[in-house]
């Protein structure tokens, strides 16, 4: 026992001193520009991940948000300077392919993190994905705030898209439907309706676009919305005089104004997906290798469902952008 | 009458409103008559004093005969400044005034840029676009701080006044920042300037106008403007995201083109360049009142944002054609 310990140590060490003589190269490429609150928290987990092994790391932002011939430009960039793996949210089922089997062949580790190809590992060569499955996260989300929900009556509920087309926001809420749609079928002597809006991705428009849609639907009784923007949407209800769980509100991520809108109650549920974890872990698989040879494999970084009860301890992470 | 009527066509803010009015009409009767509502009538005039801030300044410097596509960016930097400032332990109006002075920084930067090396400021603004977009990551590590609003006099800025409590501080400031953009360029020397820069730079120069300060001060106030419309809405919403105010640069410069600014100099009103911004946010708006299917919602804005363009083009030019009767002499 001893032995197979100390044989493991020298290994990780001799892996470790390998390092120290060439220090792994990784470069991460986003669908994101870097303003977007969420990313800077998979920045830091990358790169503490990265001063752990001492490793050079880049993360790279596009100047527009969500624009993939960017990130696929920053991709064909990276792949030139021959890194030890490229690390990429697929937010396209098709642009990536090719540039994805390209940096396979030239023997880079590529792994998907926060996005995946809708049809996984079978959507391209990717070795594998860290992050959220986003039509069951959409599907917890609305399960969650299901219980919160009138249990006789109508129901009408609101799912903002908040960047029609791209995938990590249709597929949410087509979690967000599924199970909407799975209660119309239990439900048949309730009238349950739901509608879909643009609603953006910009705090004063989503809450303008919402606001606007409940003041022409005044028996709307929940609001989902595939990011964080809902928090705006519990300023338009404050402001208006509507006490705190009249309009329920849900969607994802954890940011400052989501946890505060938690805490005055206007928000009920929101779903995690651990973003530190999805700049941190892809590291660790490439550390692992590259040192001992471990292939990546798939991690669901969390379809967490936080409630106002569990805010102050998140905010205290949230503090230290853990979460 | 008919004389009026021409003259009215011709003014491109008068046929902007009336387009507005058309708008406003359709949606409400869109909206089965909730458009109008006490509470979404609200909302919008909450939001407005935000772009109409943004696309005064706009307006302004279109006139003068340049662009400023930085002022999305200026938009988060000035709120993020102060935001930052305040959590490191300044009072209100230390920070609030370091956020605007960081606006003036960047606005004579875009001028002084654009001038004296003689580039287009569209291309000069562009890259401030990108630099100031960066700056407000940057103060902030990438995380919003969050404000102390017990700190921040906020019913100066964004709490509801007026009757019913139907306007919100911002709309004073909306007002009283029209009211005197609105006189320097039409009751002053300044405003001449600005008007004959941009029409026609070269005579403007032989006529010993002092262009390039011109367009200087037009520069400063285009970013002081952003920036105190970004504190506006942080203010109002509580958040100082780095993301704010992303595209607000192209909705200013359509607002001011809808209101009849001339995109290339000289032409232009203060008044149209407000009722530019507020065209745009009764069309958000009222396609969210007239429920929009998700997937069509962009292409229903930018239809009606053409419509509304080539609709105050046609209104002009069927004012320009109309005949009237002269006096006999």
């Amino acid at each position: 026992m001893r032995l197979k310990g100390l044989a493991l140590v020298a290994t990780l060490l001799s892996g470790t001193s390998a390092l120290a003589q060439e220090p792994l190269d990784i470069v991460f490429t986003v669908h994101s520009g870097a303003s977007n609150t969420f990313w800077q928290a998979v920045q830091k987990g990358f790169e503490d991940g990265c001063t752990k092994l001492a490793a050079n790391c880049q993360m790279v932002y596009v100047q527009t948000d969500g624009s993939v011939q960017e990130q696929v430009a920053n991709m064909e960039a990276a792949i030139a300077r021959n890194p030890d793996a490229l690390l990429t949210s697929i937010v396209d089922n098709n642009a990536f392919d090719d540039v994805i089997k390209r940096a396979r062949d030239a023997g880079i580790i590529v792994i998907a993190s926060n996005v995946d190809d809708l049809e996984g590992a079978a959507g391209n060569a990717r070795q594998a994905f860290i992050g959220q499955g986003f039509v069951p996260a959409g599907y917890s989300l609305a399960q969650a705030q299901w219980k919160n929900m009138p249990a006789e009556g109508d129901l009408h509920i609101l799912v903002g898209v908040s960047a029609p087309g791209q995938n990590w926001s249709e597929q949410r809420a087509l979690g967000v439907t599924n199970f909407l749609d799975e209660q119309i079928a239990a439900n048949p002597d309730r009238k349950i309706t739901y509608e879909k809006i643009d609603s953006g991705t910009d705090l004063a428009t989503v809450g303008d676009r919402v606001g606007a849609y409940l003041s022409a639907n005044p028996n709307t009784n929940a609001y989902f919305d595939t990011g964080f923007w809902h928090a705006a949407v519990g300023r338009v209800l404050a402001d208006r005089g509507v006490e705190p769980g009249k309009v329920l509100l849900g969607g994802f991520d954890l940011v400052p104004e989501v946890l505060e809108q938690m805490k005055a109650g206007y928000v009920q549920v929101q779903v995690d997906q651990q973003p530190y974890m999805q700049g941190f872990m892809p590291v660790m698989q490439v550390y692992l290798a590259k040192t001992v040879g471990l292939a990546p494999a798939d991690i669901d970084t969390g379809q967490g469902i936080v409630t106002p009860d569990m805010v102050d301890a998140i905010m205290e992470l949230s503090a230290k952008g853990l979460r | 009458m008919r004389r009026l009527l021409k003259l009215a066509l011709q003014k491109p803010e008068l046929a902007a409103t009336l387009l507005l009015l058309l708008m406003v009409l359709f949606f409400q009767v869109r909206s089965g008559g909730v458009f109008l509502d006490y509470n979404n009538l609200r909302g919008i005039l909450g939001f407005l004093p935000e772009m109409a801030l943004v696309a005064i300044g706009v307006t302004l410097l279109m006139i003068a005969g340049e662009f400023d596509l930085s002022v999305g960016s200026v938009f988060a930097l000035s709120p993020m400044t102060m935001a930052v400032l305040m959590v490191a332990g300044w009072s209100f109006w230390p920070a609030f005034l370091v956020a605007l002075l960081a606006c003036v920084v960047v606005g004579l930067l875009n001028g002084w840029l654009t001038i004296w090396f003689d580039i287009p400021s569209f291309i000069t603004t562009l890259g401030m676009m990108f630099m100031a977009r960066s700056m407000t990551v940057v103060v902030s590590g990438g995380f919003p701080p969050r404000l102390d609003f017990e700190l921040i006099p906020e019913h100066l800025f964004v709490a509801y006044v007026g009757p019913g409590e139907m306007f919100r501080a911002s709309f004073l400031w909306l007002v009283a920042i029209a009211v005197i953009v609105g006189m320097l360029l039409s009751r002053t020397n300044f405003g001449n300037w600005v008007r004959a820069t941009g029409g026609f730079l070269p005579a403007a120069q032989a006529m010993g106008i002092p262009t390039h300060r011109v367009k200087l001060a037009c520069f400063v106030i285009c970013s002081v403007l952003a920036g105190l419309a970004g504190i506006i809405q942080v203010l109002r919403l509580g958040s100082p995201l780095p993301s704010l105010g992303m595209g607000y640069e192209l909705q200013a410069v359509s607002a001011a083109v809808i209101g009849g600014t001339s995109l290339s100099g000289g032409i232009g009103s203060i008044i149209g360049g407000i009722i530019g911004a507020t065209l745009i946010r009764v069309i958000d708006n009222g396609m969210v009142m007239s429920q929009i299917d998700g997937t069509w919602f962009q292409f229903a804005v930018g239809a009606l944002t053409i419509f509304a363009v080539v609709g105050n083009a046609w209104l002009r030019k069927r004012g320009r054609a109309m005949k009237v009767e002269t006096d006999p002499k």
